[in-house]
C-alpha cells in the first residue's frame, strides 16, 4: 500500500494478525484521503508524529498542520473527527456483549454512574454502559492521555447521563479548559466526540 | 503456587480475544497486545483482572506502558520482589 509512508508501513507490518493489519491500513488510507483534501496537500507531503501517550498529529512538509484529528474503529465501523484547531478525540464501539462487563464497569465508571447503571433495566445496561464508555474515551483521547488516564476518576455530566446529546465538561485539574462533548450514538453503535479549542 | 507467567498466560487465554491465534497456540511474550488487535475495552477490563488476580493497585498510567505480556510479567515480579 503505497499510500502509507515508511513509518506507517513499519507499524502495519508489526500487526501480526491480518484483521488488525487490514483495519489499520484502511483507517490510515481514509485518514490520509480526508486530511489531504482538507489541507490541500499531496499525500507524500503528509506525515504523522505521536505525543508521549501516542496521540497522533499531522505535519505537511515537516511543519505542524493547522488541523486536529482523531480516529477510532470498532468491528466494521470507523470514525474520523476533524477540527480546525484545539484538541479533538473520538471513540466508536459496537454494542456487543462483553464477557468482562462487571470488570469494565468497575474500571471505568464513577460511583454515581455505577449506581445509575445498576438501577437501569437490565436490557438497557449494555446500551448505557457503551454510551458512557465512548464519551469517557473520547475525552481521554482528546486530552491526549488515552488509556493512561484513569477515567473512573471523573463522571460524565448528569444531563448527558440522562440523555442530553451534548454538554460541557471540565477536568477537575484543569477547570479553565471547557470541552464540548457530543454523544452521537445510534441503535447500532455507541460513539462520542470531544473537542476543546484550547491547545493545552 | 503458579508462576507469574503461568497466571498471566491463563488470564490472557481466558479473557483476551487475540485474532488469528489458533487454539492451543502458545502466546508470545513479546506480543504487543494493541498490535494483536485487542480492543481498548478489553485492555481496560484486563487491567482490572490483573489487579484482582495479583492483589495490586496498578495505576492506569503505569499499566498503559506495559505493552507486552513480557513487560507485564517483569513489572509484576518487580512489585512482588
Amino acid at each position: 500500500m503505497s499510500w502509507l509512508d515508511r513509518d506507517e508501513q513499519q507499524r502495519r507490518d508489526r500487526f501480526i494478525y491480518g484483521g488488525a493489519r487490514q483495519r489499520f491500513t484502511l483507517c490510515r488510507a481514509a485518514l490520509r484521503s480526508v486530511l489531504c483534501r482538507e489541507l490541500d496537500c499531496r499525500n507524500e507531503h503528509l506525515a504523522f508524529k505521536v505525543s508521549e501517550h501516542n496521540k497522533p498529529s499531522a505535519t505537511v512538509r515537516g511543519l505542524p498542520a493547522p488541523i486536529s484529528f482523531n480516529v477510532s474503529h470498532s468491528g466494521r465501523h470507523g470514525l474520523i473527527a476533524l477540527a480546525p484547531g484545539g484538541r479533538v478525540g473520538v471513540d466508536v464501539e459496537e454494542r456487543v456483549p462483553h464477557p468482562n462487563l462487571d470488570e469494565l464497569i468497575a474500571a471505568v465508571l464513577g460511583p454515581n454512574e455505577r449506581n445509575e447503571l445498576a438501577a437501569a433495566p437490565r436490557p438497557h445496561r449494555l446500551h448505557l454502559f457503551f454510551s458512557l464508555w465512548t464519551m469517557k474515551e473520547a475525552l481521554s483521547k482528546a486530552h491526549g492521555m488515552g488509556l493512561s488516564m484513569d477515567v473512573a476518576r471523573f463522571e460524565i455530566p448528569q444531563a448527558m447521563r440522562e440523555g442530553s446529546p451534548s454538554g460541557c465538561f471540565r477536568f477537575a485539574d484543569t477547570p479553565e479548559v471547557a470541552w464540548r462533548l457530543h454523544n452521537i450514538s445510534t441503535e447500532e453503535f455507541a460513539a462520542a466526540v470531544a473537542h476543546s479549542p484550547d491547545r493545552q | 503456587m503458579s508462576s507469574t507467567e503461568e497466571r498471566i498466560r491463563a488470564l490472557v487465554d481466558a479473557n483476551l480475544q487475540i485474532g488469528g491465534r489458533s487454539e492451543g497456540q502458545p502466546m508470545r511474550l513479546d506480543l504487543n497486545i494493541i498490535d494483536a488487535g485487542v480492543s481498548s475495552a478489553d485492555v481496560v477490563a484486563f487491567w482490572r483482572l490483573v489487579c484482582e488476580e495479583f492483589g495490586l493497585d496498578i495505576p492506569a498510567e503505569e499499566f498503559a506502558e506495559l505493552l507486552t505480556p513480557g513487560d507485564l510479567i517483569a513489572y509484576l515480579d518487580s512489585r512482588s520482589g
